[in-house]
């Protein structure tokens, strides 16, 4: 398990506490009520905090679940240095 | 609570979640808090949830908000029945919109009149709704944090008579808000240090979701915000080193003429710490000196009239040549304080070390004497260890008491025999008795959350809680100054509780350490019977591990050890023949 999936993780966790590692895993949007628009304001702040990303507003319209969100940092959407607030 | 005086670090969101998680404590008292703010509260409630639960992790904390972009209407509403502090968040938007990212109203030049207006108008509101609310519960009000937008037609580097005009009325209406009574301000000062302005405000999220505060700055507003509502108990004392801490150079080596603290001899920093400790000890902090010297050549040294620190600041001056841990136990016992109350400065940190070894609670500061940065921040340190809101007439007396006591108090029964009777009857006691609910003196909420060994049951109160329970009718509050021969001691006692059918239960009792064997409590306890008409009084008392000298009292005067609950007979207690010799008056507060 690499230590992007783990903080992301940590995040969405935080976010839906009733979510097992298996769910946050397989976490989309559109099949869970609880990812309304506050959960998306608060875990995109979240994410962009904890890797230093700075998450465009179009591009955030297609991040609505764990695995393309997950692909998104991976591509190198974030700071080099994780962990470090966005400025 | 669970934290002191530690640096702030801003909490991350995904923390602050967490904390959320947290289980709150089962059938614990509520705690509730408003937020007053007229930008969507988003994470800024969420910070201020976490951080308060930090705080007050006995309660059960809860935050609510109003509703978003009305700021006023949110202000007017308040229900302070069941509110215990509201936590009032004003932005530019606020005074007028076209202060704020969302509104696109004119920034022509000839609007400026009318949004200087608004302004004034609207903190003129501000000031009444404050007025008015803090007298049902505290109000800790941040005032805008944001920079102002480019509205004005100057360049950036020049300060516009707009800005200028903007900020003088919020100053102002800062200095009147500043003095009621129930109201906190946040320094702007502290924040700037904290939250540099250049990193709070969040275009994106302001334009996207209303909230225009970047996280750090939110979690850093929250933090100063939530210190305010209950601050920790200020530290009592420093007991600080003199060699190359007090001033630069070693008395034993330079001699008493050849020390230094200014700039000068490039021993400014010294100064400015001395200049530091008399700021400290005439808002009634006790100083002490423990030094490894020679008692002789430290008093020529103190002997120095350029001192910024005066001679009679410092109160013991404790110099021989043993560890400094036996200095401090000295001095402790002089002030008769816990060393948890008490800060020791040196610029050895093996010193430091040995200190801390004996007396883990009291808290060890490194003085930089080779870095002038580092000192800057110690004082801003120590500032905030002895921080009060308010000055009282006993922050005055209390060095003075305490070294009048060392030469005639303990002395002077001594003098008569060891009979306290014989001593106390030739001292001229004075007890002035307050049983003044309004206005409400602070001096008596702050012996209550300071007082450790004369407390019937530890029980602190946060402002709003001690409000509430004291505008009960049936509550009522004793608060006792003395003095005798020897000089005042201010208000040392304070007695809450409820009068019922003749029986008196005592809620609230603690009484200064300075005033102990002057049978000031059996006194008091004469004045409850008398002034109630009571046949008995209910102690709620419950041990902790520093009352120890409560116990010893109510066993002394129950005939039994004390439990929770336990009462005294005023047949039993006439049956004691407690000899009080005490003149006593009764003022009231206006």
């Amino acid at each position: 398990m690499d230590d992007t999936q783990d903080r992301l993780i940590r995040c969405f966790s935080a976010i839906f506490p009733a979510l097992s590692r298996e769910q946050i895993i397989a976490a989309d949007a559109s099949k869970m009520e609880s990812w309304d628009s506050v959960a998306s304001v608060t875990l995109f702040a979240m994410i962009e905090e904890e890797f230093g990303a700075e998450i465009e507003v179009q591009d955030s319209v297609d991040l609505l679940s764990f695995r393309k969100i997950s692909e998104y940092l991976n591509a190198g959407n974030r700071s080099s240095a994780p962990g470090q607030r966005a400025s | 609570m669970r934290r002191g005086h530690q640096n702030i670090v801003p909490m991350k969101l995904v923390e602050a979640f967490e904390i959320l998680r947290e289980e709150q404590p089962v059938n614990a008292r509520s705690f509730r808090a408003r937020l007053v703010c007229g930008f969507t509260p988003l994470h800024l409630e969420t910070f201020f949830n976490a951080h308060l639960r930090s705080i007050f992790s006995d309660r059960n904390v809860e935050v609510t908000s109003g509703l978003y972009g009305d700021f006023w209407g949110n202000f007017e509403r308040l229900d302070t029945t069941n509110t215990d502090v509201a936590l009032v968040v004003l932005e530019w938007s606020d005074l007028d919109p076209r202060l704020g990212l969302r509104s696109l109203g004119s920034w022509a030049p000839s609007t400026f009149p009318e949004i200087i207006g608004n302004a004034k108008a609207r903190l003129s509101l501000l000031t009444n709704l404050a007025e008015r609310l803090s007298k049902d519960i505290p109000l800790v009000v941040s005032f805008p944090t944001l920079p102002l937008l480019p509205i004005s037609f100057s360049a950036g580097w020049q300060a516009s008579a707009f800005d200028l005009e903007l900020r003088a009325w919020i100053s102002s209406v800062a200095l009147k808000m500043v003095e009621i009574r129930n109201v906190k301000l946040v320094n702007s000062e502290r924040l700037n240090q904290l939250s540099p302005a250049a990193n709070r405000l969040d275009v994106k999220s302001e334009i996207a979701s209303g909230f225009p505060y970047k996280l750090a700055h939110a979690s850093t507003v929250a933090d100063l915000m939530s210190r305010l509502i209950i601050s920790a108990p200020p530290k009592k004392g420093i007991i600080t080193d003199l060699d190359d801490t007090l001033w630069n150079g070693i008395l034993g080596e330079v001699g008493a003429g050849n020390i230094s603290w200014d700039i000068e001899h490039d021993s400014q920093p010294h100064g400015l710490y001395q200049r530091l400790l008399h700021g400290l000890s005439e808002a009634g902090v006790l100083i002490a000196a423990a030094s490894k010297n020679d008692p002789q050549i430290v008093g020529e040294a103190l002997e120095r009239e350029d001192l910024v620190l005066p001679r009679s600041a410092l109160f013991p001056v404790d110099a021989h040549w043993g560890p400094k841990s036996e200095s401090v136990g000295r001095i402790l016992k002089t002030w008769n304080i816990g060393a948890d109350s008490v800060v020791f400065v040196d610029d050895s940190p093996m010193e430091l070390a040995e200190v801390s070894a004996n007396y883990p609670d009291v808290e060890c500061i490194l003085f930089p004497k080779n870095d002038p940065q580092a000192l800057v921040g110690l004082l801003f340190r120590l500032r905030d260890l002895f921080g009060k809101s308010v000055l009282s007439e006993e922050d005055a007396i209390r060095r003075e008491s305490i070294r009048s006591s060392q030469k005639n108090g303990a002395g002077g029964v001594e003098d008569h025999g060891g009979n306290l009777d014989e001593f106390l009857a030739q001292a001229d006691a004075e007890l002035t008795l307050n049983f003044s609910k309004e206005p409400l003196d602070p001096r008596a909420l702050e012996l209550v959350n300071k007082t450790n060994q004369f407390n019937l049951n530890a029980r602190r109160y946060a402002e709003a809680a001690w409000d509430a329970y004291l505008r009960q009718t049936e509550t009522f509050l004793m608060v006792v100054a003395y003095k005798d021969k020897y000089g005042p001691l201010g208000k040392i006692a304070v007695i809450a509780g409820r009068s019922l059918e003749k029986t008196v239960f005592v809620d609230v009792w603690v009484m200064s350490c300075r005033a102990f064997s002057r049978r000031i409590e059996d006194r008091c306890l004469q004045e409850l019977f008398a002034r109630f008409q009571a046949e008995k009084i209910v102690f709620d008392f419950k041990a902790t591990p520093k009352n120890g000298p409560t116990g010893e009292f109510l066993a002394r005067i129950c005939g039994a050890k004390p439990e929770p609950q336990c009462s005294l007979s005023k047949e039993q207690f006439l049956s004691l023949q407690i000899k009080t010799s005490h003149h006593v008056s009764e003022v009231s507060n206006g």
